[in-house]
């Protein structure tokens, strides 16, 4: 017998699919979550961005028009080049970018990646990513400032979940690379970003 | 070396019991300031065991589900009965790929198949990701916690590893700098590596997506940039839907760190798309039982439900006192006590039962209420049963003659056990004691008193 129909053998069980799918869906029926106000969702993510745990930097523009402005405040606050990995994005195209020196493949020791987030959500002040044509993984962990641009917030996790098929990878970020490792003590940028920095549009 | 003399030695160590009593006890401090901030954590619990519960009983459905799901994204499923066949498949794949080098995110699963081990042996280059692990591969000494393997170290001995492994170490002795150091070190090699080796928190069964979750962000840097990722995951690691992990992941984060969510938490769902920039090429889910279903036959179907948070050892008397190592096999602390003994055979692992006060900590603190003390309990029965007691611990009193030789681990473990015994004390008298089983089967023991003797003696002297 090969290992999978050993294994499979022994796991035999009476129930339908469709019962098992009841019992299933049963169990994600009003699931206790901290509670998000419907009229804070926007505060209360905001609020989150600036826990210890997250220790996001925030700013706000109207439209993408004003991106490349935002970011050389950001720049010139962290006494960064206007040197930028940007994703292979249409969306950012309409953006004026005199000034900046703009690559779409990020260096190993990246300075500053740019991300387009689909939402960020105000249960944890996470945001959320997939990946796709235009919009690679690689520079999000490698760049030391992860500025993200966050063009809608939802209320809980499962508000961000992705029905249907997937892509490679989606995912949520929840602040800056961290670690305790040694001696306990919290060290920001531990292989990933050290500085994250979101500008929220709309 | 047994694992008496290991508890001695670990008992002797006054470094590791501070070491253990920082981060264990910064942790049991942020799972509580948690769990308050969660009013409905105790319904929660109640959820995440039916739904770790409902996996557990459908487990056969769900597995062909995330096969099938899987495979129509693009991934390859191979099914491991032991660990010699896992640790097979994975060598065989690498080698395949031609790697030279593998970039190993931290996985409890590859340690409890001996996947670091199997990889040299093969010839394989490894490079462990997570920093506790790095540190750990270094000092060539196993995890001494699920969460924080190097937990036992010292910065000085870390500084010291660093110094003799990286090609541009620290220069300054903070821990920042050493963490720079580590940085610089492992992002060569997870560039450079052929093939990217993860665990997984969940196996998600209707998307076929593998998710997991880390602070340091090492996983996604380990799994991105090489050819192939291979996964090795526990059977019971499946989730029916994105959901479930979801609530999975709520109590996973709080009762690990304390934090509402892990920094970073990715859901891999087959491998590089036709138009994607990054990802690998290949990728591969090793589906391991390993025990387990045999474990779901033999009465510890209740063990399947853990979600490896290290909240049962963060809260228990005992790993306080002695750390992870004495424990002797991959888990070390309660769930450790419970799982050694399916794993490593209860013959050689009898005395960890034992070691536990059953005071009920770590049942009141695990997010899916996996009744520990009950599982030990049933481990020390058969034990009994099969006569693998030694005749001089016969008498009854085994895990009393246990304690009651290290006095250290006595008081420990009498001050929490009185705390228990208050909790099962009914009208004042007790049928039945943690620490002297054998005792209370023919009598009843009185209610202790609010404090121990001891207690109650240093407070008279000080007033
Ligand atoms: S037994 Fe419970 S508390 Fe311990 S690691 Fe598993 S889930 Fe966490």
């Amino acid at each position: 017998m090969t290992a999978r129909a050993d294994i499979l053998a022994r796991l035999t069980g009476t129930a339908t699919p469709a019962g098992i799918a009841a019992e299933a869906a049963a169990l994600l029926i009003a699931p206790e979550r901290p509670r998000v106000d419907p009229a804070q969702v926007e505060e209360t993510f905001l609020a989150r961005l600036t826990l210890s745990s997250v220790a996001a930097t925030v700013d706000r523009i109207a439209t993408l028009a004003d991106l490349p402005a935002a970011i050389a405040r950001y720049c010139a606050d962290q006494s960064l080049p206007l040197t930028l990995c940007v994703p292979p994005d249409p969306r950012l195209g309409q953006c004026d970018w005199t000034g900046f020196t703009l690559h779409d493949r990020a260096a190993p020791d990246e300075p500053a990646a740019l991300a387009i987030a689909r939402c960020g959500v105000a249960e944890t002040g996470s945001l959320v990513f997939e990946t796709g044509a235009a919009a690679p993984m690689l520079p999000n962990f490698l760049a030391l400032h992860h500025i993200v641009v966050v063009p809608q917030v939802v209320a809980y996790l499962e508000d961000a979940t992705l029905p249907g098929a997937h892509p490679r990878a989606h995912y949520w970020v929840t602040g800056v690379s961290g670690t305790t490792d040694i001696e306990g003590t919290y060290v920001r940028g531990a292989h990933g970003p050290r500085f994250l920095h979101v500008i929220r549009l709309g | 070396m047994s694992f008496a003399t290991r508890v001695d030695e670990a008992l002797a160590d006054r470094n590791l019991k501070l070491a253990v009593e920082r981060t264990a006890g910064t942790a049991e401090a942020k799972r509580t300031l948690a769990v308050d901030a969660f009013p409905d954590f105790d319904a929660a619990r109640d959820r995440a065991a039916a739904i770790k519960d409902h996996v557990v009983a459908n487990l056969g459905h769900y597995l062909q589900a995330f096969e099938a799901n899987a495979t129509a994204a693009g991934a390859q499923v191979h099914w491991a009965r032991t660990a010699q066949e896992a640790c097979d498949i994975v060598v065989r794949l690498c080698k395949a790929a031609n790697a030279k080098s593998v970039a190993r995110s931290k996985s409890m699963l590859g340690e409890e198949i001996g996947l670091p081990h199997a990889l040299a042996e093969a010839g394989i280059g490894r490079i462990e990701t997570d920093l506790a692990e790095h540190i750990i591969q270094l000092s060539g000494e196993r995890p001494s916690h699920i969460i924080w393997p190097a937990m036992h170290k010292t910065r000085e001995q870390v500084s010291a590893l660093f110094k003799a492994s990286h090609r541009a170490p620290h220069e300054e002795e903070t821990i920042a700098a050493m963490a720079e150091s580590a940085r610089r070190h492992l992002r060569e090699g997870m560039l450079a590596a052929d093939v990217g080796i993860s665990g997984a928190n969940f196996l998600v069964a209707d998307t076929g997506a593998v998710c997991t979750v880390t602070n340091e962000g090492n996983a996604e840097l380990s799994l991105v940039p090489p050819r192939m990722h291979i996964v090795t995951a526990g059977i019971e690691k499946i989730v029916p839907s994105t959901g479930h992990a979801v609530h999975l992941l709520r109590m996973l984060s709080r009762s690990a760190t304390g934090a509402p969510l892990s920094q970073y938490t990715t859901f891999y769902t087959g491998p590089k798309r036709a138009l994607d920039r990054d990802g690998p090429e290949e990728m591969h889910i090793v589906l391991v039982d390993n025990g387990r279903t045999t474990m779901r036959e033999e009465g510890l179907a209740e063990m399947l439900r853990c979600i490896r948070c290290g909240a049962c050892m963060n809260h228990c008397v005992v790993f306080r006192q002695i750390g992870g190592h004495a424990y002797g096999g991959t888990y070390p602390g309660p769930m450790g006590a419970v799982l050694t003994p399916a794993f490593d055979g209860l013959k050689q692992s009898r005395d960890l039962p034992n070691a536990c006060t059953l005071n009920g900590k770590c049942q009141e603190v695990c997010p899916v209420r996996i009744p520990l003390p009950t599982l030990l309990r049933g481990w020390r029965e058969k034990s009994w049963r099969e006569g693998l007691e030694p005749a001089s611990l016969r008498s009854g009193l085994g895990t009393w003659a246990w304690f009651a030789r290290r006095p250290r681990l006595y008081r420990a473990a009498t001050a929490t056990a009185l705390r228990a015994m208050r909790l099962m004390g009914r009208s004042g008298w007790l049928t039945r004691l943690p620490l002297a089983d054998g005792w209370t089967r023919y009598r009843d023991m009185p209610r202790p008193t609010e404090e121990s003797f001891m207690a109650q003696y240093r407070k008279g002297r000080r007033s």
